[in-house]
């Protein structure tokens, strides 16, 4: 039966892994990702979730475990966080290219040195390149609804690719909000059980792809992000239909209507920032907000159809790429996407959350006020703005 | 002349004739040997150390990663098995001597630990021999190899008796020059619950400088001189093998051009090594030395 409490992130992970049924989860524990696995052990020993459990030594032969479960047709399920995540670099890199639709939930926390425990993005960034779909959640209930969607996603014949289901730690990992367990049954009913139409490791239907080029592998993995926009988007829409949620599939747009700047966040500030906004509106200022949910595969399409409308977007970079082309992660990707319009809007970039600072209602202000002031000069003040660095009046 | 025998044969076999090994090389005698024994109801997780050139034309199916990823991936197809209710299938998981004593060391500890449901086999031709023959931790003492142009300087890791202190169900050396010996362990080793280990010490013409017609040979006198003996521990206690008088360690060396450079202190060293190691099993045989 469907029931709806207060939840941890974690814990709405640990319910998504269930629900989806996956067979075999390998698993290596790391702040704060740490109340996912054990509320996976928990589900299994008081006999809710059947599945079966690896206790690995480390994150390298946690992922490698996902691969050798996939490969031999189980559905998978893993979690890891920040140094953990950095440790299963190697292993990383194998499913996109084998393409095995293995699900991980990266639960954001920032890397060493100095980064302590709590968020920022660098560690599920930092896939960026291998060709995993990276999918960002804002709480409990997005998480569990994401891990369901990923797998429907993944698991598509025509994708076959790993996703990464982000969140942040603390804020969302360890923080109750109100969540939807759905019903058994019905997710059954919308998510069969999975068989991999290329692969077979057992040895009486043994079947495997027959061995690609490295270009053509290449080609492969890049040609299925850019059928997986369509998918993402496809997948929840009838997640909607049928559970009665959806986040816009690859970018929420909220209170967008006339506006003629946005701010783009991800993740957990982006709650913080809707009230913002909200407030905002309710004075007249004409500033509206944009969720990047979809993170890999970018959608350039998407933020190419709907720019032309705006004057100037803020970027809200919980991350840093030192040396890069200009600022954080996302506005790069933001400038390139928007490069050959003929009419494009200002960029402003900003950092903000590093290493899981509070992002404030006064520094989403701050932003949404630098944007509008973007947009009406047509220009930015610099390339990016280090927010923390001001004093915004407020005690951190 | 044609021979319809000879493809009879071949079709027999496992492994496909023609591999990219090099002549001489231990793997696809070992892979022949060993898959005639587990049999065709198989999945091989893993790469050997070049002997992944003779897994690669083996029959039945194989998935391997990269050298790194040891007993790991395994892990994860014993736990798909588990969860499709597969209990018919034998899973083995290869490693070289390289991965099994250096990178994926510990991966094979871990899986020791957890008794994973597999026959975990070290081929072990004692250097990273793929990458031009650079010095494991198996590598032996004195040997020559491209980063220990004087020899080696340190013993080599004793893993079997490694593994075995983890309290798995059984550990056994075996050797191509005792197929017999060594169909017998494998077939052991497929009736166990839990986790297996099976080293065996398989011959590298290439890097360990000696004619290739003579593989088969000088792996014989290794064992004979006691430098690779036979042994299982099963449920704790010793079995030593093969007992025969040993062969002085010269035979085994000299047979080599990877111990040339060895002066007599240096070989009386290893003999001196070989002879403890000799007196310690037969002084251990049959009896409990796993507690």
């Amino acid at each position: 039966m469907s029931f709806t409490r207060m939840m941890e992130g974690n814990e709405a992970a640990a319910w998504g892994a269930k629900l989806a049924r996956a067979d075999v989860v390998p698993a290596y524990p790391i702040t704060p990702q740490t109340e996912l696995i054990s509320n996976i052990a928990s589900l299994i020993a008081d006999g809710t979730m059947k599945t079966e459990y690896i206790k690995v030594e480390g994150e390298h032969t946690a992922m490698a475990a996902a691969v050798g479960a996939s490969a031999a047709g189980a559905r998978v399920f893993t979690a890891s966080s920040s140094q953990g995540i950095a440790f299963m670099d190697e292993p990383l890199w194998i499913p996109p290219g084998r393409r095995l639709p293995i699900v991980m939930c990266m639960v954001n926390r920032s890397m060493a040195p100095l980064g302590g425990l709590r968020p920022d993005h660098n560690d599920s960034m930092h896939q960026r390149d291998k060709g995993w779909i990276l999918l960002y959640c804002e709480n409990s209930q997005e998480v569990l609804d994401t891990i369901l969607q990923a797998y429907k996603i993944a698991e598509n014949p025509e994708i076959y690719l790993p996703v990464g289901v982000c969140y942040d730690g603390y804020f969302v990992s360890a923080t109750a909000t109100p969540t939807t367990v759905p019903d058994q049954a019905k997710v059954d009913e919308w998510l069969p059980p999975y068989k991999h139409e290329w692969y077979d490791l057992m040895p009486d239907s043994y079947k495997m792809p027959p061995p690609k080029s490295f270009l053509k592998q290449r080609i492969g993995v890049a040609e299925a992000h850019q059928k997986a926009k369509k998918v993402i988007e496809a997948v929840d829409v009838d997640y909607k239909k049928h559970f009665g949620r959806g986040y816009g599939g690859l970018i929420e747009e909220y209170n967008c209507d006339g506006a003629e700047a946005v701010l783009v966040t991800m993740d957990s500030m982006t709650g913080t920032a809707k009230d913002v906004i909200d407030e905002m509106r309710a004075d007249g200022k004409t500033i509206g907000l944009i969720k990047l949910k979809c993170f890999r595969p970018f959608p350039t399409e998407k933020f190419r159809e709907i720019a032309p409308k705006y004057n100037a977007i803020g970027v809200v970079d919980r991350n840093n790429s030192f040396g890069s082309a200009g600022g954080g992660i996302v506005a790069v990707e933001l400038a390139r996407a928007l490069y050959d319009l003929s009419e494009r809007p200002v960029i402003a970039n900003f950092h903000v959350g590093l290493s899981g600072t509070d992002v404030t209602m006064n520094q989403i202000r701050y932003m949404a006020d630098e944007t509008l002031e973007a947009a009406k000069k047509g220009k930015v003040k610099q390339v990016v703005d280090w927010v923390e660095t001001h004093d915004l009046g407020e005690v951190m | 002349m044609y021979n319809d025998e000879f493809e009879k044969y071949y079709e027999e076999q496992l492994i496909q004739g023609g591999t990219t090994c090099c002549p001489g090389c231990g793997g696809p005698l070992f892979w022949k040997l060993a898959l005639k024994t587990l049999g065709k109801n198989t999945i091989v997780y893993g790469d050997g150390p070049c002997a992944m050139c003779a897994l690669r034309s083996i029959k039945i199916p194989h998935y391997a990663i990269h050298f790194s990823f040891i007993a790991d991936g395994a892990t994860g197809i014993s736990a798909a098995l588990r969860a499709k209710g597969r209990n018919d299938v034998t899973l083995v998981s290869s490693g070289g001597d390289g991965a099994s004593s250096d990178i994926s060391f510990g991966k094979i500890s871990a899986a020791a630990e957890r008794n994973e449901n597999m026959i975990q086999i070290c081929i072990d031709n004692e250097a990273y021999m793929n990458t031009g023959i650079q010095k494991s931790g198996l590598t032996p003492y004195g040997a020559w190899t491209t980063t220990t142009p004087t020899g080696k300087e340190s013993n080599k890791k004793d893993i079997p008796m490694i593994v075995a202190a983890h309290k798995v169900p059984y550990v056994a050396t075996a050797s191509v020059a005792y197929p017999q010996d060594l169909a017998r362990k494998l077939e052991k080793a497929k009736s166990i619950d839990g986790f297996k280990y099976i080293h065996t010490v398989i011959p590298c013409p290439t890097g360990w400088r000696f004619d290739p017609a003579k593989a088969v040979e000088v792996t014989r006198l290794g064992v004979d001189t006691w430098v690779n003996p036979l042994y299982e521990v099963e449920a704790g206690v010793l079995k030593v093998n093969r007992k025969a008088e040993a062969k002085p360690v010269q035979e085994y060396l000299g047979a080599q051009g990877r111990f040339r450079r060895l002066s007599k202190d240096q070989i009386a060293y290893v003999q001196g090594e070989v002879d403890k190691k000799r007196d310690d099993l037969l002084a251990n045989d049959a009896k409990k030395i796993i507690h």
